[in-house]
């Protein structure tokens, strides 16, 4: 077999481990260099930190499958925990079946596609009303305006919190996942001291106020029944159990992060692909209900903002001719794989129509596979459907920004400039 | 190569070569057999893999799983007893001869 050519420009030997890195854009040179040369690839970070890096998009499918071996019970992110860290921050996330079995039949319910599908007409009107008022002025930053609006709203209606307190908790959630950037946080978790912390969501002091209004929230709806998600996050699951209070305020900080960023960054690389791609907005124009639910899943693999998470190999396992030990941590790059041209045919280009596209922008195949992957996909769909019925032209106005993160990837500002239709 | 046949409620029927290792969702894709879309990719988050499937336990197939139950009780259009998702279930070379049914609605 012929060695594919190095095709994408820039450093090839970027270090992933950096969020700075990664504030300067995502570096796809170095992920294809991984994919092509290295694969399965381990990363020291000092003295027993390091990592293996899986880049391949088979690879990332086969393991993220076999969580007998590949755990997530030891920590999702890159980050090192103490084990006291881990179970004091522990969510479904990091557990393995059975446990995780038993909360995602019961959340399930809740995100199930028809349950989603049943949010259209509101996911429509937040977007519309939105749109009008960002499309107000010629020019704005499409994240502030747009971007980072509308998923918060959404999930206030999803799970059932007071419109008022949105913004607070947009901010809340942007300090979770953001926790690397200080455009979003005063505690930069490698940057101060953030011990006092440890043991709350993403080490961060926005941890504690979720979990004082989680507190809250429960207590409203032990009090007076509400038929909303907070509710079934708090009745008993099918075996009998609830969720423990830690469990319960873990799960809400889960949903108040999970549910802020990935999209808003999956729409603003959606916008950013409208500018970059100026055929994009007319052939967006022409598409039908079936066309567009192509387009989305094309728009996600582009954006695909959940850049990684984490393994730890709970056995010793021969992979790929490599020996991963017992206790290794394993990366799974979905971005990389999302652009492995083994699997996609001209990855680095935006094709709306691109089918089969098996892409991994939520963690597909795994039992961990995003939660909200219908609610993402209904209000990535909506709101762009809605952009390109109104804009004409648009362009960029001063160039973008990058969230310093190795984890969530995303561009955090996008002036742009638009003209609408008449 | 295990040989599998998917079978269409319009009385037609293809047989195909799968990989071991595979999903069974993953390979009626490849192949391009009609009715599978398996739309969440895998993840027993949707029912778009829908399949009936007679006398599991004579591959080697071990039952339904809760997870599994749940889904196509909350997405699944012609359930009946033999109701299964094709992304659950791991092609191994115990499965030659496997005889599916694709469900008559696949979303």
């Amino acid at each position: 077999m012929n060695t594919p050519k190095l095709t994408i420009p820039g450093n090839t030997h970027a270090d992933l481990t950096s969020h700075d890195t990664f504030a300067q854009g995502i570096p796809h040179a170095t992920f294809e260099r991984l994919r092509r040369d290295d694969p399965v690839c381990w990363i020291e970070r000092g003295e027993g930190l390091g990592f293996w890096a899986v880049t391949r998009h088979e690879d990332i499918l086969t393991i993220n499958r076999d969580h007998a071996r590949f755990s997530s019970a030891h920590g999702i992110r890159m980050e090192d925990q103490t084990p006291d860290e881990v179970e004091a921050r522990r969510t479904f996330q990091e557990t393995d079946p059975p446990t995780h079995t038993r909360a995602r039949i019961h959340l399930n319910r809740a995100f199930s596609k028809k349950m989603i599908a049943t949010y259209e007409i509101q996911v429509r009107e937040l977007a519309v009303e939105i749109l009008d008022n960002a499309l107000l002025e010629p020019q704005f930053d499409a994240v502030t305006m747009i971007a980072r609006k509308l998923p918060m709203r959404m999930l206030g209606r999803v799970v059932g919190l007071p419109d008022d307190d949105l913004d607070w908790l947009v901010d809340k959630g942007d300090s979770l996942i953001a926790n690397t950037d200080p455009d979003f946080t005063d505690h930069v978790i490698d940057q101060v001291n953030t011990d006092e912390y440890r043991f709350y969501p993403f080490r961060s002091p926005a941890g504690k106020d979720l979990y004082d209004y989680a507190e809250k929230q429960a207590a409203l709806r032990r009090d007076t029944h509400k038929d909303d998600l907070l509710s079934l996050f708090l009745a008993p699951m099918k075996n009998g159990e609830t969720f423990t209070d830690l469990e319960f305020k873990n799960a809400f900080a889960l949903l108040v992060s999970a549910g802020n960023d990935t999209t808003r960054y999956s729409i603003s690389a959606s916008i950013k692909a409208l500018i970059d791609n100026p055929d994009l907005l007319s052939q967006l124009r022409t598409l039908d209900e079936a066309q567009w639910l192509l387009a989305v899943e094309e728009m996600l693999r582009w954006a695909s903002p959940t850049m990684h998470f984490r393994r730890t190999a709970i056995e010793d396992v021969e992979f790929k001719g490599h020996h991963i030990n017992a206790g290794d941590k394993v990366i799974l790059w979905f971005i990389s794989a999302n652009r492995d041209g083994t699997v996609f045919e001209q990855p680095f280009t935006i094709n709306i129509n691109r089918t089969p596209n098996p892409h991994l922008a939520f963690g597909q195949g795994s039992v961990h596979a995003c939660l909200g992957m219908w609610l993402a996909r209904l209000e990535l769909r909506v709101v762009m459907q809605e952009l390109v019925k109104r804009v004409h032209s648009i362009e960029q106005s001063a160039p973008e920004t990058y969230l310093r993160s190795n984890f969530i990837g995303g561009i955090k500002s996008l002036p742009v400039s638009i003209q609408c239709v008449q | 190569m295990p040989q599998i046949c998917f079978k269409q409620h319009d009385g037609s029927s293809i047989t195909v070569e799968t990989n071991s290792g595979q999903t069974l969702m993953h390979e009626a894709l490849r192949h391009g057999i009609v009715g599978i879309i398996g739309e969440c990719g895998g993840s027993c988050m949707c029912a778009t893999c829908h399949i009936h499937l007679k006398d599991p336990g004579q591959f080697g197939l071990g039952g339904i799983s809760e997870m599994e139950e749940t889904m196509l009780e909350l997405e699944g259009e012609d359930i009946t007893p033999h109701s299964r998702l094709a992304c659950q279930i791991e092609i191994t070379p115990q499965l030659d001869g496997l005889i599916v049914t694709v469900a008559s609605t696949g979303d």
